[in-house]
């Protein structure tokens, strides 16, 4: 391999987990931008969402690409009946309640998969295991093309949802001016729910494709996930969309060009780097604003 | 005001209790045991990146106390019969954790003795603990040669009874040389003087440098004709391997030595095969003789090397073979799947302390110490040197014959499973080159 194949096959390896941090990271802007809360448990909603399609995938053999869609529709109602008994009732009485109440969240989703499914690593196969595909010098299996192709299109879907539909206009609506919301008759506890709900459905995306592409999972690997997240909408700008894909791309590709170059142990600490940098530079975020 | 002097009462009431604690702690050093019960704390990850072999380990350790006492139990000097009362620390395969875990077992559960440890890096966090209380510790698992060798804390409580990395790390590095560069250049013509290219992809720990150390030594000090085209580390716990597996085939190697859990180890040859058409031979660390390994690897595992002293597929031919397969069989009813081979380390410590509370006559820990410094006893399920359980005298550490495994992929079972292929008195079958094997170039 040469030095150019070489530096293209570590870009792709970075767009591909840029894809997972992208997915992550978008839904848990989503529901900082509209409910304005620190969800530490986010990365719990990724760990179940990969659960449900392991499970599913292994006892009915349905393609996993196609269980995605299930798995996002049960975190839907998952993230809303969260939203609804633990976020509501101390929405408004401080970040350190929601800190620990997030806190306590993945202690109890942590545990709770553990006892459904065991703490034991797993993993599984995807339908189309071994089959490659030419991408220019490379040899790229399909799956990840499959991945990225899937990220994209669930981008564009909720880049469509927040544009183009009344409930869409709404959630934008109540992430710019809450109070102004309500003044103009938003149900903005109606659009609370449907952001937390999209956000972990979102999260379950990300389970999915980390699934897919053959990473072994448990119940604790939600955790870095979430961290990294964090990492990235601040990276990109606390409530922007556009930041956490491009802060997520940004953090894939440097994670495996730092673990290329420097070595696999500056995987994590160089987002954090390339993070005090922006903040030191830019504190808003690459794309984010004034008084978020 | 009132506040305030509760707020000093509740301060002087945790000081009295911690103060308690302490001088409980000093105490307890000459407790006999009492009402018959030998309480052994077995420190392991329950939880945590390592949980699936410290399960494993935890379940072999109940195995073990079930034989134990259903064969009577331990005899003590005055006579009497004691039976072992296994009590459970989860670690959760941290540092923090693991301290935690060896402060209840001392100071709470009041264990006589200890067993267990798995990561090198979670146990010598709390190594102190252990040199503080004077409490025996047997550890089955950590493999890092520094739980014995270091001189900054008292280990005199601590015996090593699993391989250290220098152990295993010198053993696989000699396979190479003698069986895989030979085979390498028989098949491809190469000259015998062509130096075989070897990758390192280890874990970023004291068990993962000390592998990398012991074949860096190893080559060096035996002159050995290998050549360390790359060496790639990962942080424990990491699923995405690719990126360092892409630095490895640039660097066209021969075969990968993996110095990792099984939870890595697994999707490292996986990624390797799948994703990066790495087709090369993978040489792993004895932890990974794992049934969830064989189940994650598929078959990617094909042609891949394991060394070994226990492995949940096979066992050598001699002495231990039947006790293997009685002790598989025991934890298979109870548990539904195979131990592994930290479970068969683990299911041994528990009969080396059942063994030195017999021999010292009480469970006086500086009485059992000695007993542990003097211990022989005949091996359990694992092929000792001179078939004796026995420590050193300068770092208290057990020998062990090792030997090294080749995986075949079970078209059937949808798994590879394991046979023995080194040494020449152990093997069951000779070492072969896969057929999609590449070597590498320079």
């Amino acid at each position: 391999m040469d030095n150019i194949g070489i530096f293209l096959q570590i870009m792709f390896w970075g767009l591909y987990a840029g894809c997972i941090y992208i997915l992550l990271a978008t839904g848990l802007n989503l529901i900082f931008g509209v409910m304005k809360i620190v969800n530490f448990a986010h990365g719990e909603f990724l760990m179940i969402g990969a659960y449900i399609t392991a499970t599913v995938f292994l006892l009915t053999g349905i393609n996993p690409y196609v269980i995605l869609l299930l798995s996002m529709l049960v975190l839907i109602g998952i993230g809303a009946v969260v939203e609804r008994l633990c976020f509501r009732p101390i929405l408004g009485t401080g970040k350190l309640n929601e800190i620990f109440l997030s806190i306590g969240l993945i202690y109890i989703f942590q545990n709770g998969a553990a006892m459904i499914w065991g703490d034991a690593w797993q993993s599984v196969k995807s339908p189309y295991d071994g089959i490659t595909i030419p991408v220019g010098s490379l040899n790229v299996p399909i799956d990840y093309i499959i991945i990225i192709g899937f990220t994209a299109a669930i981008l564009i879907a909720l880049f469509l949802f927040l544009k183009k539909t009344r409930i869409g206009m709404e959630m934008r609506a109540t992430s710019q001016n809450r109070k102004g919301a309500k003044l103009v008759g938003i149900n903005v506890e109606r659009i609370d729910v449907i952001s937390f709900g999209i956000g972990c459905a979102l999260a379950a995306a990300a389970g999915t494709l980390w699934v897919v592409s053959g990473q072994v999972f448990n119940p604790y690997m939600g955790s870095i996930p979430a961290v990294k997240a964090f990492a990235i909408i601040i990276l990109g700008g606390l409530g922007s969309i556009p930041g956490a894909i491009i802060g997520g791309l940004l953090l894939g590709i440097a994670e495996n060009s730092a673990a290329f170059y420097l070595g696999g142990v500056w995987k994590d600490a160089v987002s954090f780097i390339i993070l005090i940098i922006v903040l030191v530079v830019r504190p808003t975020g690459l794309f984010g604003e004034k008084g978020e | 005001m009132k506040y305030q002097v509760l707020f000093i009462a509740v301060l002087l009431v945790m000081a009295a209790l911690i103060a308690g604690c302490t001088q409980q702690a000093a105490s307890q050093q000459t407790t006999p045991a009492s009402q018959g019960i030998i309480k052994v704390g077995v420190i392991v990850s329950q939880t945590g990146p390592a949980s699936n072999v410290g399960n494993n380990m935890w379940q072999s350790a109940q195995v073990a106390a079930d034989k134990i006492n259903a064969d009577g139990g331990v005899t003590l000097k005055d006579g009497s019969k004691a039976q072992i009362k296994l009590i459970v620390g989860d670690d959760e395969s941290t540092q923090a954790g693991g301290q935690k875990a060896a402060i209840k077992l001392i100071t709470d559960d009041k264990v006589d003795i200890l067993v267990g440890g798995y990561s090198s890096a979670v146990t010598s966090a709390y190594q102190q603990t252990i040199a503080e209380y004077k409490v025996p510790y047997i550890v089955t698992g950590a493999s890092s040669p520094i739980i014995t060798h270091r001189t900054d804390i008292d280990t005199s409580y601590i015996f090593h009874h699993c391989p250290t990395t220098d152990t295993y790390g010198q053993y696989t590095t000699t396979f190479i040389d003698q069986i895989i560069r030979p085979a390498i250049a028989k098949k491809y013509g190469f000259a015998a003087d062509r130096p075989l290219r070897l990758a390192l992809l280890y874990q970023d720990t004291a068990f993962g440098k000390g592998v990398q150390t012991a074949v860096n030594n190893t080559i060096t000090n035996n002159k050995l004709n290998i050549q360390l085209v790359s060496q790639q580390s990962f942080k424990m716990g990491e699923s995405d391997f690719r990126t360092p597996l892409t630095a490895i085939k640039a660097a066209n190697p021969d075969a990968v030595y993996i110095a990792a859990f099984p939870n890595e180890g697994a999707p490292i040859i996986t990624q390797a095969r799948r994703d990066i058409g790495l087709n090369t031979i993978f040489l792993n660390v004895e932890n990974n003789d794992n049934s969830q390994f064989y189940k994650d690897l598929g078959q990617y595992g094909e042609g891949a090397i394991i060394e070994s002293r226990f492995s949940p597929y096979t066992a050598p031919v001699g002495a231990v073979a039947d006790a293997q397969n009685a002790f598989k069989q025991a934890y298979f009813i109870r548990f539904n799947t195979y131990p592994d081979m930290m479970g068969a380390s683990t299911y041994e410590g528990v009969f080396i302390a059942a063994k030195a509370i017999g021999n010292a006559g009480t469970t006086d820990k500086a009485t059992v110490r000695l007993a542990l410094v003097n211990l022989k006893m005949p091996h359990v399920i694992e092929a000792m040197k001179d078939q004796t359980i026995s420590f050193s005298p300068d770092f208290r550490e057990s020998t062990f014959d090792l030997w090294m495994e080749q995986l075949s992929f079970n078209q059937t079972l949808g798994e590879t499973r394991p046979t023995i292929v080194w040494p020449d008195n152990l093997k069951t079958t000779d070492f072969t080159l896969p057929s999609w094997y590449t070597a590498g170039s320079a």
